[in-house]
C-alpha cells in the first residue's frame, strides 16, 4: 500500500477569514502550515491584489517563494478561471481564450505550480490549443471533476478520447471529493431548518438521496450545453418525482431550496479513482463540516483515501472547505478550525497503513 | 444573528457639493469569493425605503475612480478590480440626499462569472442610520 499521498490546503477554504480581513495571504499560508499540510493551492484572483500584475514582478515572486520557504510549503495547484465572458456582448474567440489559458499557465509556472485547475466550462478546443504550451512550461492542466460530473461517465469519455488522440501527458482530471458524498451535508440540512423547512420534506429529500445512492447515480453525458446535460442528469436521477413529493407534502421555498440543492451532491464509487489514476495528479479534498471527532458526515474520507492508497496515488489531497456558504448569512464561520480538523482526519487515514 | 458584514456601518453618508446635498453613498463588499473585473458586474440595483433608484443615478467607485453601470461593462483594468473582501463605494445622485434617521436598504449585486450557468444575484439588505 502506498503512503506517499501528500496533504495541501486550498486557500479557497479561508475565504471567510480573508473577507473579514482576519487573514491576509501570508496569514492564510501561516494557517496552512500550522495544519501540517505541505502544499498550498492558490486562487490568484482571490488573494493577489491587482491580478495579474504583481506576479509579473520579481519583488512579488521573491516574497512568494520566501513565504514558501518560511512556512515549508510547496505550491500544489493554481486555480484558473477562464473568464471567456469578460464582456457582456460576446464570448471571447477561441484564440483569445487560448491566450488567456496560456497567460494562466505562465502565471502558474512563475509561482512554482506544476498543476493548474481549469473549470468544467472550459471548451475542449481551448484545452487542446494550450497543451503544447503547458508541456513547454511543465504545468499540467487538470479539469475539475465536480458534482454533477463524474469519472467513468459519458462526460469523462469525451476528454479521454482527447487524451488518447493527442497522447498528451499534460492534461488530466482533478476530482473534487464532493462526488463522494454518502449523504447531503448536515450544514445544508441545518440551514434548511433555520429557513423553515419541514421535517417531512427534509425526510423526502434525504430518502430520495439514499435511494439514488442505493440504485447508483445515473451519470451525466458529454454535451457542450452543460445546462442541458445537467437537466437530463437530474431528471434521470428522479428529480421530478422528488419535487412532486415535496410539493404534495406542502413544501415551501425552504423545502424546495433544500430539494434543489440536494442535486449538487453526488456519490461515485471510489473505484472510479483507481480506474482513472493515470490521469489524476491533483485532488480537491472538498468538505462541508468536520465534527470534533474528525468525522465528515457527508464525504466518505476514509473510503476515498483507501482507494487512493490502493491506486498508488502520489499527488496532493487539497482541503477545500465549502461549508461556510451555508453558515455565513446568519452564523459565524470558523474555517481555520474546520481545515485543522480536516487535515487531521486525512492524516489519520493516510498514515493508517 | 452573527452573519457576515456586507455593508460598512460607517459608510452611509450624504454627499455635498457647492453647499448642496447632491446624493448619498454607501460601501459594500462583493458577495463572491474572488476579485473581479467590473465588466462582469452586470448590474447593481439599489432600493432605499422601498424606493427604487434609477440605474443612471448610480456610480460604483473603486480605487478612487467612479464608473456608471454602462461604463463598467468595459472596465477590465487591474487597478479597478473589485478586490475580494474590499468595500466598493456606491454613490446615488439624489437632490437633498437621505433624511437623518433610520432607513432600510435593499441592494442587489448581479455578477456573472463565466463558468457559472446562472448569474449570481446577491440581495444585500440592512437597516442603517443617517446622522
Amino acid at each position: 500500500m502506498s503512503c506517499e499521498i501528500k496533504r495541501s490546503v486550498s486557500l479557497y477554504s479561508y475565504q471567510d477569514e480573508y473577507y473579514d480581513k482576519k487573514l491576509d495571504l501570508e496569514g492564510c499560508l501561516r494557517e496552512t502550515a500550522k495544519t501540517g499540510a505541505t502544499g498550498v493551492e492558490l486562487l490568484a484572483e482571490q488573494m493577489i491584489r491587482r491580478f495579474p500584475l504583481p506576479i509579473e514582478t520579481e519583488e512579488f515572486r521573491a516574497q512568494w517563494f520566501g513565504w514558501m520557504e518560511k512556512y515549508h510549503l510547496e505550491p500544489s495547484c493554481y486555480d484558473a478561471f477562464l473568464e471567456n465572458h469578460i464582456y457582456d456582448n460576446r464570448t471571447l474567440t477561441l484564440s483569445e481564450q487560448v491566450n488567456m489559458m496560456k497567460r494562466d499557465i505562465r502565471l502558474a509556472s512563475m509561482l512554482g505550480f506544476k498543476n493548474l485547475r481549469t473549470l468544467v466550462s472550459t471548451p475542449m478546443d481551448v484545452i487542446e490549443g494550450s497543451l503544447d504550451y503547458a508541456e513547454e512550461k511543465e504545468v499540467k492542466i487538470g479539469l475539475e471533476v465536480h458534482a454533477p460530473f463524474s469519472l467513468n461517465s459519458g462526460w469523462a469519455d469525451g476528454y479521454m478520447e482527447m487524451i488518447h488522440r493527442t497522447g498528451t501527458k499534460y492534461f488530466g482530471f482533478i476530482p473534487d471529493m464532493g462526488i463522494f458524498c454518502k449523504n447531503i451535508p448536515d450544514v445544508l440540512r441545518d440551514k434548511a431548518r433555520r429557513h423553515g423547512a419541514s421535517e417531512e420534506c427534509i425526510k423526502i429529500v434525504d430518502e430520495a438521496y439514499a435511494e439514488r445512492m442505493a440504485k447508483g447515480f445515473v451519470k451525466i453525458k458529454y454535451d457542450l450545453n452543460l445546462g442541458k446535460a445537467n437537466m437530463e442528469y437530474r431528471m434521470a436521477n428522479g428529480m421530478k418525482e422528488m419535487m412532486d413529493a415535496v410539493e404534495a407534502a406542502g413544501g415551501g421555498p425552504a423545502d424546495q431550496e433544500y430539494a434543489g440543492a440536494s442535486f449538487t451532491y453526488s456519490w461515485s464509487d471510489p473505484q472510479d479513482l483507481i480506474d482513472n489514476i493515470d490521469y489524476i495528479f491533483h485532488t480537491h479534498a472538498k468538505f462541508y463540516n468536520m465534527h470534533e471527532d474528525y468525522k465528515e458526515t457527508a464525504v466518505a474520507i476514509p473510503e476515498v483515501i483507501e482507494a487512493f492508497k490502493k491506486a498508488g496515488y502520489k499527488g496532493f489531497l487539497s482541503s477545500e472547505y465549502e461549508g461556510g456558504e451555508h453558515l455565513r448569512a446568519d452564523l459565524p464561520v470558523d474555517s481555520i478550525e474546520q481545515v485543522r480538523r480536516h487535515q487531521e482526519a486525512m492524516r489519520r487515514s493516510i498514515e493508517d497503513c | 444573528m452573527a452573519g457576515r458584514q456586507i455593508y460598512n456601518p460607517d459608510g452611509f453618508k450624504n454627499m455635498e457639493a457647492d453647499g448642496k446635498i447632491t446624493g448619498y453613498q454607501f460601501d459594500f463588499k462583493a458577495q463572491y469569493y474572488r476579485g473581479i473585473t467590473l465588466s462582469i458586474v452586470r448590474d447593481i440595483k439599489v432600493n432605499v425605503d422601498g424606493e427604487e433608484v434609477n440605474r443612471e443615478d448610480i456610480r460604483l467607485v473603486v480605487n478612487g475612480e467612479a464608473f456608471t453601470l454602462e461604463e463598467m461593462r468595459t472596465v477590465i483594468d487591474s487597478d479597478y478590480r473589485w478586490e475580494f473582501g474590499d468595500y466598493a463605494t456606491v454613490t446615488v445622485c439624489k437632490e437633498g440626499g437621505l433624511a437623518a434617521g433610520s432607513h432600510h436598504i435593499k441592494a442587489v449585486q448581479i455578477i456573472d462569472p463565466s463558468y457559472m450557468p446562472f448569474q449570481i444575484e446577491a440581495v444585500c439588505e440592512a437597516d442603517f442610520e443617517m446622522k
